[in-house]
């Protein structure tokens, strides 16, 4: 069992992939949104990959241990401290029961992860434990965790001191500038060749009206073709409305003049048209980046970025384990 | 319009988009749940979940299953396999959504709106009922409550319908709010582009506001006898129809809704068929107004 002292900046159990099945109600995936970091934290505590976690988003919590268990943190550097001594990221680490982790502002990256050996235990929702905040469901009582509550946690066999190889980490950036690799679709053919080369060769600003459901990019002014103002009234006036469709997970989607990224908990469909598509293999940097930092977008093939997301999976094994 | 041949798009590296035409009508719906419905028949390997819009679907699949081209080859043959949608029969509930139109609440919001975020906004009844030449916000009322709405798909928010009006002479059409309304109560009713919805929890939005129902379409508490399954009452293929009720009804109904006790009008016997519903359309004039 895991006590919650202060629960810090909306942290909430996720599990991997998440809320699978149900985009058709409405339902977001939810899930860690560096799924990267996530899953070896798992590996780290011998977990399966999607096992049940925490994800700790700008400021992490204080926790209290009520049995011994092993635990490991990833992703953001978020200055986790075991009883008073400082805890090395990447690292399974034994913890005594009784012991508190405190954990302060993410310095480095945005969301760190904790995983559990056993694993988080809390009652799944549809299929899922992750949780959608903004939405009221899964995860403890519909949202991110608070003070007072007891996480159940299950039994799992581990070891301290198992690594996580240094080329198997997510190489973070350290001069706020992130190159996020995107799929060109499924609406490329609204926007004209000037827009695409404009959204090609521009430093999006990430805004600090973002979160787990979007994330809204600061920039210049996006120029359309023909059929954006030449269409039917059921589209919507707008030049980037759309008659409503279904959203792809990480569509660039264009409400009006701003883009905004659909990650995790977003809509899963609507009434704007989505010129690209970030794909899995990028996510990972649209969940360690911060507001204020930077995008530059580089298009791959639909083939490239599947070879890239499985490339991810193969590292997020016990193979990157020592 | 139909398109041809239907529309195959990326969506990342997981994600493929098939678009059949790009107008609300029947007939496109009736295509992205046909094949929604053969896929899920056929237990397609490497296909995890399917999302049918107005005139498209969305399809997650797993590239580690089915390459994006393999899926698109599939996906023809399974359409083509579909001759006709004449012999197709859904089954579609019927339920009655009790409304107050021309509500205080759309108006509170629409007074908020105009006075912290766009002063030229005009009120939304009186504008799209200017937008569609009808003679004033009571036809709009009219026109707009004429018709049984389809319910095309399920998205946005847990539970949330996007239906399109049946009969032909109650379509409307309006814009989105640009830039959207920070609040809108639970319950309002809207629509933006010729799609109408319900807004299933307080929140932001960006349709046009004009009326209210006390009938929830979420409720994670599941209180209500047709939310016994799952906390979203709707699902695609549903019909639903608004009925005028007063203020005081409303805050009856409201209270019976909280309590449990209110007792929902759902009608399970219909079926829609493609082939009558168009074979009425044809007999219409299409530019009667109510």
């Amino acid at each position: 069992m895991l006590e919650v002292i202060k629960p810090g900046l909306e942290t909430s159990i996720q599990d991997w992939p998440g809320r699978y099945g149900f985009l058709n109600v409405g339902f977001p995936w939810s899930g860690p949104m560096d799924a990267w970091s996530f899953r070896l934290a798992n590996c780290l505590v011998g977990n399966a990959p999607g096992e049940a976690a925490l994800e700790c988003q700008f400021i992490g919590p204080t926790l209290k241990f009520h049995r011994a268990t092993v635990i490991a943190l990833t992703g953001a550097e978020m200055q986790g401290k075991l009883d008073g001594v400082p805890l090395p990221l990447w690292e399974s680490i034994a913890v005594n029961a009784g012991a508190t982790l405190e954990m302060r502002f993410a310095k480095t990256g945005a969301r760190g992860y904790l995983a559990i050996a056993g694993g988080i235990q809390n009652e799944a929702f549809f299929g899922s434990r992750a949780t959608f905040h903004k939405g009221g469901l899964g995860g403890m009582e519909g949202h991110a965790i608070k003070a007072g509550q007891t996480i159940p946690i299950g039994v799992g066999v581990s070891t301290a001191g198992r690594k996580v190889r240094l080329s198997a980490r997510p190489p973070l950036v350290t001069d706020k500038c992130w190159q996020v690799e995107v799929v060109a679709g499924p609406n490329d053919d609204w926007i004209d060749a000037a827009g695409h080369a404009r959204f090609l060769a521009t430093d999006w600003k990430l805004s600090s009206k973002s979160d787990r459901g979007g994330f809204r990019l600061e920039g210049p002014e996006w120029t359309f073709t023909h059929r954006a103002h030449h269409k039917l009234p059921e589209h919507g006036s707008d030049p980037a409305n759309i008659v409503d469709h279904g959203y792809p997970v990480g569509a660039i989607n264009l409400a009006g003049q701003t883009p905004i990224i659909l990650v995790n908990d977003g809509p899963s469909g609507g009434g704007f048209i989505n010129p690209y598509t970030v794909p899995q293999c990028a996510f990972w940097k649209l969940g360690q980046s911060k507001p204020g930092e930077t995008y530059r977008f580089n298009v791959i093939s639909v083939v490239e970025a599947q070879s890239r997301a499985r490339a991810l999976t193969a590292l997020c094994t016990e193979s990157s384990i020592e | 319009m139909f398109y041809d041949e239907p529309r195959f798009l990326p969506g990342g590296d997981r994600f493929m988009v098939i678009e059949f035409g790009d107008e609300l009508n029947l007939e496109l719906n009736f295509r992205g749940q046909g094949l929604a419905q053969l896929i899920a028949e056929n237990k397609l390997n490497g296909i995890i979940e399917t999302a049918p819009f107005f005139a498209s679907i969305l399809l997650h699949y797993d590239p580690e299953i089915i390459t994006f081209d393999e899926l698109q080859v599939e996906m023809a043959r399974l359409i083509a396999s579909v001759t006709t949608l004449d012999d197709v029969e859904l089954n579609s509930r019927l339920i009655y959504f009790p409304a107050v139109y021309l509500d205080p609440w759309s108006s509170e919001a629409i007074d908020q709106y105009i006075e912290k975020i766009n002063p030229n906004k005009e009120r939304d009844p009186a504008f799209i009922a200017k937008l569609n030449h009808l003679t004033d916000e009571a036809q709009f009322v009219r026109v707009h409550s004429g018709t049984e709405y389809w319910v095309a798909a399920l998205g946005f928010w847990p539970g949330t319908p996007f239906m399109m009006p049946l009969d032909p002479r109650c379509r409307l059409f309006a814009p989105k709010y640009n830039p959207p309304r920070t609040f809108t109560y639970k319950g309002t009713i809207g629509m933006g582009g010729g799609a109408t919805a319900i807004y299933p929890v307080d929140g932001p939005g960006g349709y046009q506001i004009f009326a209210r129902t006390p009938v929830p379409i979420w409720d994670m508490k599941q209180r209500l006898q047709p939310f016994k399954a799952a906390p979203y009452l709707l699902r695609p293929t549903d019909r639903m129809k608004f009925i005028h009720c007063s203020l005081e009804e409303f805050a009856a109904i409201e209270r019976q809704c909280e309590e449990g006790t209110y007792e929902m009008n759902v009608v399970g016997y219909q079926k829609i068929s493609l082939k009558r519903y168009r074979e009425w359309v044809a007999t219409l004039d299409h530019t009667a107004r109510f």
